[in-house]
């Protein structure tokens, strides 16, 4: 979008805002600091003032549209329909273009920008992680030194031991299905996350696939799906991620294209069409959306839930916001966790409300993103389950962090792993998956 | 002048980090949930009681005005500073103090959020009745304030009867108990009334005694169609004089109906002309027979169905046309004057009758929705403030609701307050001297016009 357009655009979503303050009961920010200055409206207002020339994109404008998770709560709560979280997406782009992004920022994204760099970069990292990391004791992750580019570190943060062996190093460009009678092919688009953190989630779903029959491709020019870029308002950054990932599917055959992390697939299916703006790649990826799944969605469509084995386990789900209202995707996993014998599944509090992460925002405002955080720790724990389960990344490392700190017993694991500890289970029990 | 001396002062008291003065938030503190907006110099957040003391005092030795504000969801310009001045915000003032499930009565703080109070008083088997549809979001202080109403108000009324006393800073930092825990208290005149629907502007209401009721054990809920929207306002004036008293009728016409319907696609009847929502509440035995009671007057009156839930699933789906219907407005243009004109019950008909002219002769689409059993109806007319013309004859078209509503001897506001949007309608209402004893009242308790000058009765525009 041209200038003209994004105002446009501005203009008509705040013009919908009626002040009424719904977003007020809602937003985890607003409910955490108590404070009118973080809720949807007022940053509507904000931009309505900054338009009408009324106040400067002023530094203190800027740390207001800052403060807020892009969780999209309030857009689905609105009466109005205002999509706030794009507004505020744009006037963190206008006040980028103004103010310019914050050193540490600038750092990480021109780190996303060169993927080779950026690949050999954390790859490194890992090798040298004790360098740049403090183990924790007992095994529970590391603390970074470091600030790493998109993950949103702080100084304080638990997080996973890095991977010398990411999942796209780990495994094959192109991978077979393990039945005779091939499907068809699937396009894993892995995110970061995924392939330098979580690689263990990225097998589990190229194991589900190949399980059912799929043929797998990871194209290897694959690189970030662009969020903490193009949510941060590094839009140049943002558009050239995307171009770049809308090329690497574009040169590859396939039949659907699955992703495993709420984000990426969120900027796939959704989000890239506000990012690419007047991009000449934009009805090339018109024709790529449509194909995209997240994995339990394609699970649900694609895959054989009878040959789903006995699973003993107790959990409870969190909905990523980027899945809930980024995808529409809530009663998939919930479906498939039903589905699994043996599995006990119980429905925390405010199962959909934003768990704090937010990308970037944790690591500005790491205090306020575990209080918020804290709220959705007390839900799971309440629930007296020992597994959470979801199907994000970003939400499973903040989520972890804070059971860690407090000491929990429960456990994390991405949907896909436990799809995937379900069939395996199966194949024990002999439920082979031919067809 | 908000000097950097007062505001040191002001941080003195609250604390720094409590005091806004930058533009960002003067900007962010300008509004509530109209569309006018003044921005304030300054916005203080206290604590506590004894902090509101020292800021109005600070406030008054340097003639600045106070604004209170609670959660800004007014639909009048209640918390917007008109003079500029301080806004006094008092959301942080938000413990619940006592829910005493013997004697019936709730002791709040005013930014104590409304759904937060009806929640506790639910959890010991009380219900707290007044439920704006800001619940949610809105506080006791400014429910008081603007004497807000709800669905409910027809059976129970309406927050006025369930405030048994309050506690007030005035003007000059002097703290004033009304009013106590007792329902039958008659020592004088009904001071507790004066401060309920003062809107702010003669004391900060620092503490607040509510009455909660027993939660009535059953309740039923019916939904009545119409071809004619003249029909289902009849029901309401038939069924208020048959002797029952749902606990909600909520009235929407055939612009609400069709465009909840577009937004919801639940299969309602867009061909109705209106519709109503109907529920009644208390023992088993009386609410199903008021229930069919009520059946058959909304055939009578011409229903051309009736729908009962047979369950509380049923029930929802029948609220969630009434619930969506915000929603459903946004679809059909994005701004709105939501109004909550009132007239007799008898008049429902009749008001809505004159409302569809004023649609017509300024080609604006109203819609009509509201608690029509309290004769409370929502005419809400819709435009887009980009369009000048639009948004000229949308201001027109108010202009003729409020008249109207005027010659039906209705009142200007059945909930939302007269702030200052509906302030220079206040004295076709009250008559030249009710405004005068108006303005008495308030220069008696609040004489240099510091709590929230320009608002009711001393707005300073054209009066009608
Ligand atoms: C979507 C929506 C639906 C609504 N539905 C209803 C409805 O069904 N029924 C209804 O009656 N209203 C309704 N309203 C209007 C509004 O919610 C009510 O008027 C509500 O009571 C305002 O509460 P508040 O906390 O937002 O107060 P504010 O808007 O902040 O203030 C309202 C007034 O109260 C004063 N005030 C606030 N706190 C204090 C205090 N502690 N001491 C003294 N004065 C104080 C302010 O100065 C101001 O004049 C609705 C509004 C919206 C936006
Ligand atoms: S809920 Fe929507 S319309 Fe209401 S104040 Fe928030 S953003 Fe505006
Ligand atoms: S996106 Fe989430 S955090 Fe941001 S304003 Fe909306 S509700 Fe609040």
């Amino acid at each position: 979008m041209n200038n003209q357009g994004r105002r446009r655009f501005i203009e008509q979503e705040i013009v919908k805002c009626s002040r009424c303050g719904t977003c007020r009961s809602i937003c985890p920010v607003f409910l955490a600091e108590n404070n009118e200055n973080t809720t949807a409206r007022s940053k509507n207002r904000l931009m309505e003032a900054v338009l009408e020339d009324d106040i400067e994109l002023t530094p203190g404008v800027q740390k207001r549209f800052e403060k807020c998770l892009l969780c999209k709560a309030c857009k689905a709560h609105c009466g109005s329909g205002v999509a706030t979280d794009k507004v505020i997406m744009e006037g963190r782009a206008a006040a980028v273009e103004r103010n310019g992004l914050s050193p540490m920022k600038k750092l990480a994204f021109t780190g996303l920008r060169y993927r080779k760099l950026f690949d050999l970069g954390l790859r490194t990292g890992a090798l040298f992680q004790s360098l740049i990391f403090k183990k924790l004791p007992e095994g529970r992750g590391r603390v970074p030194r470091i600030l790493l580019p998109g993950a949103g570190l702080n100084q304080r943060r638990i997080i996973p031991d890095m991977t010398a062996n990411p999942l796209r190093v780990r495994l094959p460009k192109f991978i077979k299905a393990r039945t005779a009678a091939g499907k068809g092919r699937v396009l894993f688009f892995t995110g970061c996350m995924l392939n330098y953190m979580y690689p263990e989630s990225g097998e589990a779903v190229v194991g589900i696939l190949t399980e059912n029959g799929w043929d797998v491709v990871i194209p290897e020019k694959q690189c970030c799906c662009g969020t903490p870029a193009f949510t941060s308002g590094d839009v140049e950054t943002g558009r050239f991620l995307a171009e770049q990932n809308i090329k690497a599917i574009r040169a590859e055959d396939y039949d659907h294209i699955v992703t495993a992390c709420a984000s990426c697939g969120a900027a796939l299916k959704y989000e890239y069409e506000h990012v690419l703006g007047d991009s000449p790649l934009l009805k090339t990826w018109q024709g790529i959306s449509t194909h995209v799944f997240d994995i339990s969605q394609f699970v649900l469509r694609h895959c054989d839930l009878t040959k789903l084995g006995n699973l003993p386990i107790r959990v409870t789900y969190h909905d990523p916001c980027h899945l809930v209202r980024g995808m529409n995707v809530s009663a998939e996993p919930r479906e498939i966790l039903k589905a699994i014998p043996g599995l006990e599944f119980m429905e925390m509090k405010d199962a959909s409300r934003c768990c704090g992460a937010g990308g970037s925002f944790s690591a500005v405002y790491y205090e306020l993103s575990r209080k918020i955080n804290d709220k959705k720790l007390d839900n799971i724990e309440d629930t007296g389950m020992d597994y959470l389960v979801t199907g994000c990344s970003s939400c499973r490392m903040h989520i972890t962090d804070g059971l860690t700190q407090r000491k929990s017993a429960v456990e994390v694991l991405h949907t896909a792993e436990v799809i995937q500890m379900a069939y395996e289970a199966g194949r024990k029990e002999g439920k082979h998956v031919n067809s | 002048m908000l000097t950097a001396e007062v505001i040191q002062e002001l941080s003195a008291v609250v604390g720094a980090k409590h005091v806004m003065d930058s533009a960002e938030d003067l900007i962010i503190y300008s509004n509530d949930a109209t569309m006018f907006h003044s921005r304030p110099e300054a916005v203080v957040q206290p604590g506590n009681r004894d902090e509101v003391v020292q800021i109005v005092k600070i406030a008054g030795r340097h003639n600045l005005p106070v604004t209170c504000r609670g959660a800004g969801t007014c639909l009048s310009g209640g918390p917007i500073p008109l003079k500029g001045g301080i806004v006094l915000e008092m959301t942080r003032m938000n413990r619940i103090l006592k829910v005493d499930a013997v004697n019936k009565v709730a002791v709040v703080e005013p930014g104590v959020i409304t759904f937060s109070l009806a929640s506790a008083a639910n959890q010991v088997g009380l219900l707290y009745p007044p439920d704006p549809s800001s619940m949610k979001e809105s506080t006791l202080g400014g429910n008081i304030s603007e004497c807000a109403g709800g669905p409910k108000g027809v059976k129970y009324g309406i927050t006025r009867n369930f405030v048994l006393g309050v506690e007030a800073v005035l003007a000059d930092g002097t703290i004033v108990k009304t009013g106590n825990e007792v329902d039958g208290d008659m020592a004088g005149p009904d001071w507790t009334m004066l401060f309920t629907g003062s809107e702010g502007t003669l004391g900060v209401i620092v503490s607040i005694t509510l009455r909660l009721v027993p939660i009535p054990p059953v309740k039923k809920t019916l939904m009545a169609v119409y071809d004619r929207l003249e029909d289902a306002a009849k029901t309401v004036s038939v069924t208020m004089a048959s002797g029952i008293i749902p606990t909600t009728l909520e009235i929407m016409d055939n612009l609400s109906i069709v465009s909840v319907e577009n937004y919801l696609k639940i299969g309602l009847p867009v061909q109705a002309g209106g519709l109503l929502l109907i529920e009644v509440d208390g023992v088993q035995s009386t609410v199903e027979e008021d229930a069919d009671h009520v059946s058959e007057i909304c055939k009578k009156c011409g229903a051309s169905e009736v729908k009962m839930a047979q369950n509380a699933a049923e029930a929802e789906e029948l609220w969630l046309a009434r619930r969506s219907i915000n929603p459903a407005f946004g679809q059909v243009a994005p701004c709105k004057f939501a109004e909550d004109a009132t007239v007799p019950r008898s008049l429902v008909p009749v008001l809505v009758g004159r409302v569809l002219e004023v649609q017509k002769k300024y080609d604006v689409p109203i819609f009509i929705c509201g608690h029509a059993g309290d004769g409370n109806m929502h005419p809400t007319i819709m435009f887009d403030k980009r369009n000048k013309d639009q948004k000229e004859r949308a201001e027109k078209a108010l202009h003729d609701v409020h008249i109207i509503t005027l010659e039906l001897g209705g009142t200007l506001s059945g909930e939302h307050g007269i702030g200052f949007a509906k302030a220079p309608y206040l004295r076709a209402e009250t008559g030249e001297i009710g405004y005068k004893l108006g303005q008495e009242i308030k220069r008696s308790v609040d004489p240099h016009g510091l709590l929230n000058p320009g608002k009711i009765f001393f707005y300073e525009g054209v009066l009608h």
